[in-house]
């Protein structure tokens, strides 16, 4: 809101305090200063009043003058040559004199125009940057009928209005009695430690002296009124004035209105948002010869009533609003905005005045709802206080009697009464040097307390701790309700700047970083050495990219109830789709990109569920762009196989155990027969690994294949591996070899085939010794083999702990696995 | 003999020198110390020669034997010298840059955090983490924002259909509705739920406006967060944390202050401003950075705190906006685009 200096220097006296020291008070008062503006006019130099003597057509422009103007003591009599209609002569107008520099850095030289010289420039109210100036022709100073005009030669900023100073600032929620001028001046009262000083109220129903007194009653004029929804609406007053004529307001209140933000309308309006930028209670005018059958009812809105408001646009109503309406239609929609048809025009000369307390949660539902916000509705959904409003009336009162003419027929109508108000809150002053933690003397605590009309009604100064207050909270401090809240008034006043260092204090408390952060720094730490640019991108994505890349289950369960765009309605299913958006805009920027990759939540869905999801994804691109002078071996399958199992080591995951099964149907976004997945999000993690889909990175415009791998984990179950490992011993004698190639089926998975054997060369051994490994070192098809058939040739390692190992020996097991094999399986030995 | 031998050492020299390969040298061996070999023949013929005569002779052969040993050492050299050189294949040339990948990279805000919570370890802070997916619950009812409150609404807040389930995101309240987290504050209340004070812990992680993206704003952005709940905490230890923090990231010169300000779950709560003229492309004098505040009662009422007994204090901020302060950066973009040349810049 915007607070005017000069206004509020009728309430708090701040002659003298330097602007930039008023604008720290109120920063560190706890309200944001976003903007110091300073209205008047800018500080010139050669610019003097001067009066036009004569004024002749240019010889060489149409649109020209040739004027001769005298700036008296200045310089005397100059030749200006002038382009606005309005240089006639005997005016006194602004001229710039050789030397003046003009906002915008406009320097003014003597100079030739049409190839007449000039010896400066006659300015318009817009050249020297007045507020609400105008480029329609020069600013008139005075005309040859003016009384008492200004001197020649009398410096410009001498006879322009005074500026005036404005700060504008954010009031956070809690402080909507900050909304008005006086709540500002009774903070900054309590900064610079001055008194405050409220307006004088003139009128006062009680008051018999004429003009500022009540007269008879008119319920010709307002007979009654109602409330229908007093628990929205617990207090509505309507006064009555009659005979006041309406016109333009006085100046001063039209400069502090311009200065608040407000534009003058007529002397009514202006009267009831002076007083609403003055205590923070709006109050509302009409015109009483407007209101049908004479009354006002405060009623719940039809539903889909319609209104035409002040803004001239037609708003359909809800039941849940509340308007204020006379016998036949409704005036006003309650607290947010008035309407056409009642309100003051020219003719006006009796007026009702609404002063009102609405449930901020009325105000803030109806002007979400119809869009609409409006000086009054901003105070009511933040709390206007309701003990304010029968002053703020008064003041209004006052204004209008004093500015308008007219007098107050009859008491105030009002409906509903005062709400009880009476708070009082206990702190002692230890309790708040305990919480800010350093001490603030007594009678400091005090001072601030009472600096913000915050009473100490009782003190007990021998209390433990003490002393011990009792403070009476006042009615527009609704924020304040316990101990805690005060020492925050307190420290507020007495300056946060004064809070002394410390040093850190650590009582330790032992504890780990939690599994998932020791998990991304880990995962991210091999990545970033296996050479991969770690990115980040947005969780939200398109539901095209979910149903294309996962399922239309997916797409269904994944989606957000209120996305602000369309392209980011989903939550993530992968971080792959990220990496490929990465990839493509370094692609398209010829910026080499290859290996990516990323850390972070996604979401999978199951069954109709959702899961949260700890997840690392990294993809390597094959680049054309980054054209090597020596080729290196390209990425591939297997490439991301030991990627993806070291990742699952980390998360305590044995991925070489677990199946791998080779994709097939509905396995969006991975190519058939060049990925596979390991593990199963229903058991707590899955794997994903291999050739991306490459008709699908072809259709998002990335050029070449791109392998990846992703893991994701269930954030719940995501461990990293602590146990303590136990050494292994290892021996000193010697593995004894022995190759076998198997001619397989090829349809059968090495894995399965290595397993298979494995558990026969194990059952074929004695107990002393042991096969420790069954190697797969040669996969063959082709020439040489039958149809439909593969080799896969395997080295067999026995070794035993404690000897070594004799031929004899071995090649009884090994003969053994031969007879085995032929035996239990369809394998052929390969000689 | 003395004449023959001579001539065989010279045939000897002439021969070995010649040889290239291991071969030829193995055959020219043989040719002369082999048990055919012409210096073996020499040798055999020493048995027949006059008693008189062997002393004279012996002394010859032995000599030429000495030599021949010499020249066929020579030559296994040179032959293993130049086999090891063809191993090598041509000379390189060094000033060829590396094929290879260039060495992998964190993000910038992975660095910013990871600075951080190194920073704040030290003063015993541990980092945990909560979910991305939230309940109103834990995101604002707990925290002291009440239903009416702006922030919650569906302007501000992305919420899920209240049919959506979520397997892993535990509710408070049954049927409460699911929500992105708007602040990382919601990791505070699980925490202090799951056991009592002391705490002492750092939350950093994603969190999500409905927001227009611009140079300042993004769809999601990230935070950190810490608290710390024990007996006796106060504001003077919440500034003297910050100091600390901004002392230790941006240099002892660092100064911080605090400017009252209104959250609804800390009680008094205030804005912290740093002051950082080296910092490039700040012009200002005061940066806002975070917010902060001793944590409000009616907080530790809800996570079942005494509030009589524990007191405790909150401190957030946005890493995206630190990030930028530190190196510089003047478009939050940047970030969520992973240009290759803007992320090599931070390794």
């Amino acid at each position: 809101m915007k607070i005017s200096l000069s206004w509020l220097n009728d309430y708090v006296d701040l002659n003298g305090i330097a602007t930039d020291e008023i604008s720290r008070a109120i920063t560190f008062l706890g309200l944001e200063v976003e903007a110091v503006i300073n209205t008047g006019a800018p500080q010139f130099n050669n610019v003097v009043v001067g009066r036009i003597l004569t004024r002749d057509k240019h010889p060489n422009a149409d649109k020209l003058s040739l004027c001769t103007v005298d700036v008296g003591p200045a310089g005397g009599v100059k030749t200006i040559v002038c382009g606005a209609p309005n240089c006639d002569a005997g005016n006194l107008v602004p001229v710039a004199l050789p030397g003046a520099i003009l906002p915008g850095n406009f320097e003014i030289k003597q100079s030739k125009i049409r190839g007449q010289s000039s010896d400066g420039m006659m300015c318009s109210s817009k050249e020297l940057a007045l507020e609400g100036g105008d480029h329609a022709g020069l600013m008139i100073l005075a005309t040859p009928a003016t009384e008492t005009p200004p001197a020649l030669g009398t410096p410009i900023n001498d006879i322009l209005p005074p500026g005036d100073i404005v700060f504008d600032i954010e009031v956070t929620p809690n402080r909507p009695d900050c909304l008005s001028h006086i709540g500002i001046a009774r903070e900054l009262s309590a900064w610079f430690k001055k008194p405050l000083r409220y307006p004088e109220i003139k009128y006062d129903p009680g008051n018999t002296r004429a003009p500022f007194a009540a007269f008879a009653a008119r319920p010709d004029l307002l007979e009654s009124i109602r409330v229908d929804a007093p628990e929205m609406c617990p207090l509505y007053t309507a006064t009555v004035i009659t005979g006041i004529k309406i016109g333009p307001s006085p100046e001063w209140m039209q400069r502090r209105l311009l200065a608040a933000g407000m534009r003058p309308i007529s002397n009514i309006v202006d009267i009831s948002n002076y007083v609403m930028l003055e205590y923070g209670q709006p109050t509302h005018a009409f015109d009483a010869k407007k209101i049908g059958g004479h009354k006002l009812i405060i009623r719940p809105a039809n539903e889909g009533e319609k209104i035409i408001t002040l803004d001239e646009k037609e708003r359909a109503l809800s039941s849940r609003m509340l308007v204020i309406a006379d016998a036949e239609k409704p005036l006003v929609i309650a607290g947010v905005m008035g309407g056409e048809n009642s309100g003051i025009d020219d003719t006006t000369t009796d007026i009702i005045l609404e002063a009102a307390s609405f449930a901020r949660s009325l105000i803030r539902w109806t002007s979400r709802r119809l869009g609409l916000s409006s000086d009054s509705s901003y105070r009511y959904e933040r709390g206007v206080d309701p003990h304010m409003l029968d002053e703020a009336t008064r003041r209004a009162i006052s204004l209008i009697l004093e500015l308008c003419g007219g007098q107050v027929a009859g008491a105030t109508h009002k409906a509903g009464g005062d709400v009880p108000w009476q708070r009082e809150v206990q702190v002692t002053a230890s309790f708040v040097n305990e919480r800010v933690g350093f001490e603030i003397p007594v009678a400091e605590q005090r001072a601030a307390l009472e600096a913000l009309e915050l009473r100490i009604t009782r003190e007990d100064k021998n209390a433990p701790g003490g002393p011990a207050w009792t403070v009476a909270i006042p009615s527009w401090r609704n924020d304040l309700d316990r101990p805690i809240d005060l020492v925050e008034e307190v420290l507020r006043v007495y300056g946060t700047e004064k809070i002394p260092p410390a040093p850190v204090l650590a009582p330790t408390i032992i504890g780990n970083d939690a599994p998932i952060v020791l998990f991304n720094r880990e995962v991210s730490a091999y990545l970033v050495g296996q050479g991969f640019n770690e990115c980040v991108n947005y969780t939200l994505r398109s539901k095209r990219e979910v149903e294309t890349w996962v399922s239309q289950a997916a797409g269904a369960e994944l989606a957000l109830l209120n996305p602000f765009t369309e392209d980011q309605s989903h939550l993530r299913p992968t971080l792959v789709l990220g990496l490929l958006e990465t990839l493509k805009l370094n692609q398209s920027r010829g910026v080499p990109a290859s290996r990516l990759f990323e850390t972070g939540r996604v979401f999978i869905e199951r069954d109709g569920q959702n899961f949260e999801c700890v997840s690392v994804s990294f993809i390597i691109a094959e680049n054309d762009l980054d054209r090597a002078w020596l080729k290196r071996e390209p990425a591939d399958f297997y490439t991301t196989k030991r990627l993806v199992e070291t990742l699952a080591g980390i998360g305590g995951i044995d991925i070489a155990r677990q199946p791998v099964k080779a994709p097939g149907g509905a396995f969006f976004g991975w190519q058939e027969g060049q990925s596979a997945i390991i593990g199963d999000i229903a058991h707590g993690w899955t794997a994903r690994l291999g050739l991306i889909n490459l008709a699908m990175v072809r259709s998002l415009g990335i050029e070449g294949k791109v392998y990846g791998g992703t893991l994701s984990i269930l954030s719940e179950r995501v461990k990293t591996v602590s146990d303590r490992r136990r050494y292994q011993p290892i021996t000193m004698h010697p593995a004894a070899l022995r190759d076998i190639a198997l001619v397989v089926d090829e349809k059968l998975p090495a894995g399965d085939a290595q397993k298979t054997l494995a558990k026969h060369a194990r059952a074929t051994l004695p107990k002393t010794f042991a096969l420790e490994a069954a190697n797969i070192f040669d996969v063959y098809q082709g020439k040489g083999l039958p149809e439909g058939k593969k080799s896969l040739a395997f080295s067999l390692v026995y070794r035993a702990p404690d000897r070594t190992l004799t031929d004899d020996e071995v090649n009884t097991a090994f003969a053994k696995l031969q007879e085995i094999l032929a035996k239990e399986t369809d394998w052929q030995i390969r000689k | 003999m003395q004449d023959q031998l001579k001539a065989l050492l010279d045939k000897a020299r002439t021969e070995l020198s010649a040889t290239k390969i291991r071969a030829d040298f193995e055959a020219a061996k043989a040719r002369y110390v082999g048990p055919n070999g012409s210096l073996t023949a020499f040798m055999k013929q020493m048995g027949s020669l006059p008693k008189e005569q062997k002393p004279i002779v012996g002394k010859l052969i032995n000599e030429a034997k000495t030599t021949l040993t010499g020249l066929l050492e020579n030559a296994l050299r040179a032959i293993e010298s130049n086999e090891l050189a063809a191993q090598l294949g041509p000379e390189i040339d060094p000033t060829l840059p590396s094929p290879d990948a260039l060495a992998g990279t964190y993000h910038p805000l992975t660095l910013v955090r990871e600075e951080m919570c190194r920073i704040l370890a030290k003063a015993g802070f541990n980092v945990v983490e909560g979910p991305e997916v939230e309940t109103e619950f834990y995101c604002f009812d707990a925290l002291n924002t009440p239903a009416d409150h702006p922030a919650r609404n569906e302007q501000d807040t992305f919420y899920f259909p209240a049919a959506t389930r979520f397997g892993n995101v535990s509710r408070k309240v049954a049927d409460e509705k699911y929500l992105l987290r708007t602040h990382t504050s919601s990791v505070q209340i699980r925490t202090m739920l799951k056991g009592p004070p002391p705490i002492r812990i750092v939350s950093p992680g994603r969190v999500y406006r409905r927001d227009t993206t611009d140079a300042t704003h993004s769809a999601n952005f990230h935070q950190l967060e810490c608290l710390y709940v024990d007996k006796n905490v106060t504001v003077r230890d919440l500034k003297a944390l910050l100091d600390y923090i901004f002392a230790s990231l941006l240099g002892k010169d660092t100064k911080t202050r605090f400017r009252p300000h209104y959250f609804g779950y800390t009680e008094p709560s205030f804005e912290v401003d740093l002051s950082a003229r080296h910092l490039p492309k700040v012009n200002k004098e005061w940066i806002e950075i975070g917010g902060c505040g001793m944590v409000d009662p009616t907080v530790f009422d809800a996570v079942g705190y005494d509030s009589s007994v524990w007191t405790g204090y909150a401190f957030g901020m946005g890493l995206e906006r630190l990030a930028m302060l530190l190196y510089g950066i003047d478009d939050i973009r940047y970030f969520y685009q992973n240009d290759l040349r803007f992320l090599r810049q931070f390794a």
